[in-house]
């Protein structure tokens, strides 16, 4: 009986080593193939709403509808660097809509008016076409839909503004509910330090 | 001209009407402002001038890479605490409060992300795909309680898991369910495993994670979730009342894979057959049905000590001789 039992556990033991050591190459293999901490972050030459080339195609508002969080984690985020700070603002205005009496368009284009305007620099109140203006993302109006983004995109804007991930408001999933739904497989994750730095869209061939 | 022609005229009078009000619309979008990019590049602060500073772009840091470490941490924290206070201890109590705190640590705080079971999902895809990299820490969070599950049975599923410890709190009135029918509902975890990992595997445009999609609880973690799901969640909460952990027992796929593991565990609930008293108090305590023929099934043990609080050998030690 307590040779049984010992053979039992000696055969247990050689189990146990056995899986251990399957656990700890598989980890090995997967640690080596890993590189830091890394996030979630729209690729903006991915995504349909900014990267060049992508005409004709409506409005992509998946990464509003697909997050977990309620209001998304993906908001849009004007560059400021690459704005060009227009009088008639393509991102803004919703430049199909009739003009109204000032000979501006007379409907905004975000459906939650989140975006603010303001003249800067040296203001001419007289000659408002001859000024510059901020156009500043509100981040807790924005939820992300992208129609900005594509309303800010060549040949009407210079595409500054893009999609992002807001770090502080995205759970971080093991894998991203937006990625999963994503034509595109424009959600990647990227190291910190790239994800953090807002950058311009490109042609995208994939 | 024949009479017939007369009406294939006004037809043809009618269709160029309706052609007309089709579009019409596009007329009236035509009136709005001829729209012309004013500027090719964009006006830096010295051409601004005023005193105008360009303001940084918001960027809102992820959290901090030590916390996530020590989410690590905590976790083989929180499982040597199971193990000491389950096995060695033996104190329902105290295993229960480990496990309310990790609900909410690891539920609530952490709204149920990071997780093991979700990581499946992650580790296959990243064996499968050689351009798939997970975090470290996700490797981490994956193995850490099956290694522990070798040696000591499933301490995660008891004093850990926050989708556990959802249900754990809600058994009430647990009934024994039939050990053919639990046996057979048991499977149904291993056919959720395998579907969850093909679907993870599968190219990027049919790829599905299955196992975050249809997790019940991390709706009730984040406090905000899809209907459907917080319903299903709660379907379960209800049903636990009297089937004692039903997610945990008959589908979490890595419930699965640590049953696999524990069988292989050196030490674990135990109980001893020099020292009962063949009462079977323990078997009834059990709301798991991990007590056969008065022992302790490590495969199936969720690590609550209910059995060692229902023993009058633990409770009043010397009463029984």
């Amino acid at each position: 009986m307590s040779d049984g039992l010992t053979r039992r556990d000696a055969l247990n033991r050689v189990a146990r080593g056995t899986v251990l050591l399957g656990f700890g190459g598989t980890a090995a293999f997967l640690i080596e193939k890993a590189d830091g901490q890394v996030v979630w972050q729209v690729d903006a030459s991915r995504c349909v709403n900014s990267r060049l080339g992508e005409v004709g195609v409506p409005v992509c508002t998946l990464c509003t509808t697909e997050c977990v969080v309620q209001q998304s984690a993906v908001r849009a985020v004007n560059n400021f660097r690459e704005c060009g700070r227009c009088y008639i603002c393509p991102a803004y205005y919703n430049i199909k809509s009739a003009v109204d009496e000032k000979g501006l368009p007379s409907e905004k284009l975000c459906p939650r008016d989140a975006i603010e305007r303001q003249p800067i620099g040296m203001v001419d109140p007289g000659d408002p076409a001859n000024n510059f203006y901020e156009y500043i993302i509100d981040d807790e109006k924005c939820d992300g839909c992208g129609i900005c983004v594509k309303g800010c995109k060549e040949p009407l804007g210079l595409g500054s503004i893009i999609l992002k991930v807001r770090h502080n408001l995205c759970v971080d999933c093991n894998h991203c509910a937006i990625s999963l739904a994503c034509p595109k497989e424009a959600l990647v994750r990227q190291p910190v330090a790239d994800a953090l730095e807002p950058t311009l869209a490109t042609h995208s061939t994939r | 001209m024949t009479a017939a022609a007369q009406p294939r005229r006004s037809l043809v009078v009618l269709a160029t009407l309706v052609l007309l009000a089709l579009l019409a619309p596009d007329k009236a979008l035509a009136q709005g402002v001829q729209y012309e990019r004013p500027v090719e590049v964009a006006p830096q602060q010295e051409t601004i001038g005023g005193g105008y500073v360009t303001p940084d772009v918001q960027k809102p840091r992820p959290r901090e890479y030590w916390l996530e470490v020590l989410d690590v941490v905590l976790l083989a924290f929180a499982m040597g605490i199971a193990v000491w206070l389950v096995v060695s201890r033996r104190s329902r109590q105290w295993a229960l409060g480990l496990t309310v705190a990790c609900l909410a640590y690891f539920g609530f705080y952490r709204e149920g992300c990071i997780c093991p079971i979700g990581s499946i999902q992650n580790v296959a895809l990243s064996l499968a795909d050689p351009t798939y990299k997970i975090p470290i820490v996700v490797t981490a969070v994956f193995f850490m309680p099956l290694v522990v599950a070798l040696f000591f049975g499933r301490a995660f599923c008891g004093g850990v898991c926050p989708l556990g410890a959802m249900q754990e709190l809600v058994v009430l009135r647990p009934v024994q369910v039939p050990r053919k029918l639990d046996d057979a509902l048991g499977l149904l975890k291993y056919v959720y495993l395998g579907l969850a990992i093909l679907l993870a595997v599968q190219p990027a445009i049919a790829r599905d994670f299955v196992i975050c999609r249809f997790d019940p609880f991390v709706g009730f973690f984040r406090r905000e979730g899809f209907a459907h799901m917080m319903f299903i969640g709660a379907g379960f909460l209800v049903l636990g009342t009297v089937v004692g952990r039903p997610y945990c027992r008959y589908l979490c796929p890595y419930g699965g894979l640590l049953s696999w593991c524990s069988r292989l565990a050196k030490r674990g609930v135990t109980i001893s057959p020099a020292k009962e008293l063949d009462c079977g108090l323990c078997a009834n305590a059990c709301p798991y049905g991990a007590i056969e023929k008065n022992r302790a099934v490590r495969k199936e043990c969720l690590y609550c000590a209910r059995c060692y609080a229902s023993c009058p050998c633990e409770t009043s030690p010397g009463a029984a001789v």
